[in-house]
């Protein structure tokens, strides 16, 4: 149950996206979209960490939602300034709709969870998320940018995923 | 006598009248920077002292620290922040506490 519904549908959204960019040549994300999909991926993990800090009472756990709240929000003030200077519009596209539709059944089935289980999922699907969004970032995200400045807050971006989901699985570990 | 002598290179030593290699390491304290930008450490100092002092700038838009990993030093360092310790001799291994991919290691001779 650990490989969630969630982690399942990020999995065939951007998985099949980033089939398609390899096989075909079109449709190619633009950085609008890019950066759409990149700020849903924050906004998501914020709104995780949120409900975390709600129902969780584990030391570790809230340490670990704040600095995800804390990080995702930094990173994506970031990326609406960016965007603000370079003048564009971030655009929703079917692999944000995607995270997000996939978030909120997430986010409802660890509302009904309590103590010790709802921990544990929580952790879990942390690790999920960040290992799918982590494959997108290198996959297809970051490849497909073509403003300089994205593409390197993105390479941040990936660094930060990449660390967040080491110590999401050491936390795991910890719960066992 | 011998007392006086070692008072007088006590003295001769604290004035930098004299300066043998321990008392001037001690007097000239050098600062060694390791700037932190997107989400890694820059380049590790070399020809670090013990005596010397070690300072992280994080330059990054996220919080960061240098934790030691034999937990003689966590400095936490907010964006924008820096941080110091006064270098004791050894192998110094640290990582950031929320960023644990985040690892390096400084000789301090």
């Amino acid at each position: 149950m650990n490989k969630s519904l969630f982690a399942l549908v990020l999995t065939l959204g951007l998985g099949s996206l980033a089939g398609a960019h390899a096989a075909t040549p079109a449709p190619a994300l633009n950085d609008a979209q890019i950066a759409h999909i990149a700020y849903t991926a924050g906004v998501i993990d914020i709104t995780a960490a949120k409900q975390a800090l709600q129902k969780s009472h584990n030391k570790d756990v809230r340490a670990f939602a704040q600095e995800m709240a804390r990080d995702h929000a930094a990173v994506n003030d970031q990326a609406l300034a960016l965007v603000k200077k370079l003048g564009v519009t971030p655009q929703d596209n079917p692999t944000s709709k995607s995270l997000a539709s996939g978030a909120a059944a997430e986010q409802k089935k660890l509302a009904a969870l309590s103590g010790s289980a709802y921990d544990k999922a929580y952790v879990a699907n942390e690790v999920a998320f960040h290992k799918t969004v982590n494959g997108a970032l290198s996959g297809t995200l970051i490849p497909s940018a073509q403003n300089a400045e994205l593409k390197s807050l993105l390479e941040t971006g990936l660094k930060l995923f990449q660390s967040h989901q080491m110590h999401a699985e050491h936390l795991a570990q910890s719960l066992k | 006598m011998f007392r006086m002598m070692i008072l007088m290179f006590g003295l001769l030593a604290a004035t930098g009248g004299f300066p043998p290699a321990s008392a001037a390491s001690a007097a000239k304290a050098r600062v060694h920077v390791i700037v932190i930008d997107k989400m890694q450490y820059g380049p590790m100092p070399t020809g670090v002292r013990a005596g010397d002092i070690i300072e992280w700038t994080n330059k990054d838009i996220l919080e960061h620290s240098a934790t030691a990993r034999d937990g003689r030093f966590d400095v936490d360092l907010k964006p924008g922040a820096s941080g110091r310790i006064t270098a004791t001799a050894g192998t110094l291994a640290f990582f950031c506490k929320f960023h644990p991919t985040m690892t390096a290691t400084v000789v301090v001779e």
